[in-house]
This record gives C-alpha cells, structure tokens and sequence, in this order.
C-alpha cells in the first residue's frame, strides 16, 4: 500500500529525493541551459561578501571596550588564533590563523544555508567546493613543509618513518598513501558527505510527510506531523553537523600544517 | 560558538596538538590495506598466483600499517 501511493505521489512530489535533486537550473533568465549560474553560485557569492561585510563593518571603528560586533568579530579570529592555530601548531601557528580563520567562515557560513529556511540547500553539497579547500590547504601544507624543511628534507622526513632500513619498502608506500593521498580525500569528502547526506534525510522526512499526507490509506496521514516534527528535530542536528565540519576542517588542516612543522623524532 | 568567554591569551581549551591522530591512524591502517593489497592483486594478474600474492599484499600492509601506527604515533616525541 505505502508503495502504491508513492507511485501515485510522484506526479508532483519528487519522492524519493535522489542525486538529481542537487543539480539545480540556471537562475538566470539569457541562460536557461548554462550551467555557470546556479543557485550555489549565488550562495557562494552572498556568503563571501556578508563575511567581508560582516568583519569589516565590525572592524571600521574599532573600540577599546569593543562594541557588541566588533567582539563577536574577535572572539570568532580569537577563538581561531588562539584555541585553534596556537594550540596545534604553536607560537609560530599565528601566521596562519588569518588563512584559518578565513577557511572556518568560509565553510561555516556555506554550511549554514543547509538550515536557512527557504534556501535549505549548502554549496557545501557539491564535491567540487570541498575539495577545491582540501586542495588549498593541501597545498599549503606541502609549501610550508618544503619552505621549512627544504625539498629533499621534507620528503624524507614524511616519507620515511623512524624504523630500520628492511622495513622501509614495506612502509614508505603507506606512508605516502596516507600522507599525500588520503589526506585531501578525507578532508573533501568528509566535508561534502556530511552536507550531502544531511541535505538528503531533511528531504526525505519534508517531502516524506507530503507523501504519506497524500496517501490512500487514512491512519497514515497523521503520521505526516510526525515526519515533519522529525525534520526539524533533524534541522537542529544539522546545526550541530554545520559548525562541527567547519571546525574539523580547519583543525584537521592545522593538525597537517603542524605536521609539515615538526621537526623530526 | 565561543560562549561568552573573551580572546584570552594562548594556550585556551582548544584541541591538543594531537587532534589528528586519530585520522592519521585509520589512514595508515587502510592505507596499509589498500596500497599492498593493490600491490599484491598487481603482482597475482602479472602471475597468476590465484589470489595468494593478494592475500600476502593484504596481511603486509595489514602488518606495515599496525607497525606504522605503533612508530609514529606510539611513543609521544
């Protein structure tokens, strides 16, 4: 019975959400079948120009005893400096807490259109963002590493482990899997599972509660207030979800910086 | 996000300095996994050992990846 009246739900419900359901028209009225200007574009360009906006209204004037923005603007770069850049890689770590800090807002404030009422979907949700930022930071860590180190140095240092020479070739193939291969993965895709996965469960309890209101079967239609309840029980999960990724992000890319920093055993 | 503490100076409650080994961890478990049992499953259509160089693949890098866990991230420096 719940199967026939997914059937005849599909009409209008688009029930089960599916990946289709992430790839969104152009927006734009002159390019129907463009891709270049989605909704994401315009998510991507709002969220960068509130976080420019947002610190540098904050910053304008800045006060001794500072004004209610301006602290929550200094606790935000403080948090990152000091509880994030500092603590992983150290004194010298405060060098990177402005790329740190830019990197947190960036995917905190992109996250959080996943629970914005009415836009409801992260940029987030497309690998290409996610691993665009694994690539910078991985990027960043290698440079870091080699203008540390220097190139022959750094190299042997991540490459081979503290252990006798027999074991080396055993070794130095994992080690450069780990190192130079799963770390931008992990990085992209625990990023962009989360967001994809959570934009996913909110589609299915909202559009699942349309689906078993428009059921034949009447005990099912209540059941429709508790599909939707548990959709916002979900959307303040996701809250949690949004600013925990932001802030695994750029600790995990601390923790690679540190890393590249560290001198030896 | 930061309750209503202050900018205090260094050395807060942030995440120690180890925060990812946890990750680095599974990566070198997996890793060691993956990379020889590639290996090994390489070596078995090169000679068609019939799945033997593969499960040798698997239980090396299984061994490498526990031996790498152990050395790195074992002993604090």
């Amino acid at each position: 019975m719940i199967g026939q009246s997914i059937v005849l739900a599909e009409g209008d419900i688009p029930f089960p959400p599916s990946v289709e359901d992430f790839f969104l028209p152009s927006i734009v009225p002159w390019g129907e079948h463009s891709v270049w200007f989605t909704k994401f574009t315009a998510l991507i360009w709002l969220a960068v120009g509130i976080a420019i906006v947002f610190f540098l209204l904050s910053y304008r004037k800045p006060q001794l005893v500072p004004t209610k923005r301006q602290w929550i603007a200094e606790s935000i770069y403080g948090f990152v400096r000091n509880n994030i850049a500092v603590d992983m890689i150290g004194a010298q770590g405060v060098r990177f807490a402005p790329y740190f800090t830019t990197l947190f807002c960036f995917i905190f404030l992109n996250n959080l259109w996943q629970i914005v009422p009415f836009v409801q979907i992260s940029p987030m949700s497309h690998i290409a963002f996610p691993a665009f930022l694994a690539i910078i930071s991985y990027v960043l860590f290698i440079y870091v590493g080699i203008r540390h180190h220097g190139f022959a140095k750094f190299f042997k240092h991540s490459l081979m482990p503290p252990a006798p020479w027999f074991m080396q070739p055993l070794l130095i193939p994992i080690e450069l899997f780990s190192t130079f291969v799963a770390r931008p993965i992990s990085l992209a895709l625990r990023l962009f599972a989360n967001l994809f996965a959570g934009h996913i469960i909110l589609l299915v309890f909202t559009f699942g509660g349309f689906v078993l209101l428009n059921s034949d079967a009447i005990f099912l239609k209540p059941i429709s207030v508790l599909s939707w309840a548990v959709s916002i029980a979900l959307t303040f999960l996701e809250a949690l979800v949004i600013v925990l990724q932001a802030y695994i992000f750029t600790v995990l890319s601390a923790s690679y910086v540190q890393g590249a920093l560290a001198d030896g055993h | 996000m930061t309750g209503d503490q202050t900018p205090q100076p260094a050395g807060g409650s942030g995440p120690p300095p180890e925060a990812g080994e946890g990750w680095t961890a599974l990566a070198y478990l997996i890793g060691g996994l993956a990379v020889w049992g590639c290996i090994g499953w390489l070596v078995d259509q090169w000679l068609d050992t019939g799945g033997l160089a593969t499960g040798i693949g698997f239980l090396l890098g299984g061994a490498g990846g526990v031996y790498l866990v152990i050395r790195r991230l074992g002993t604090p420096s």
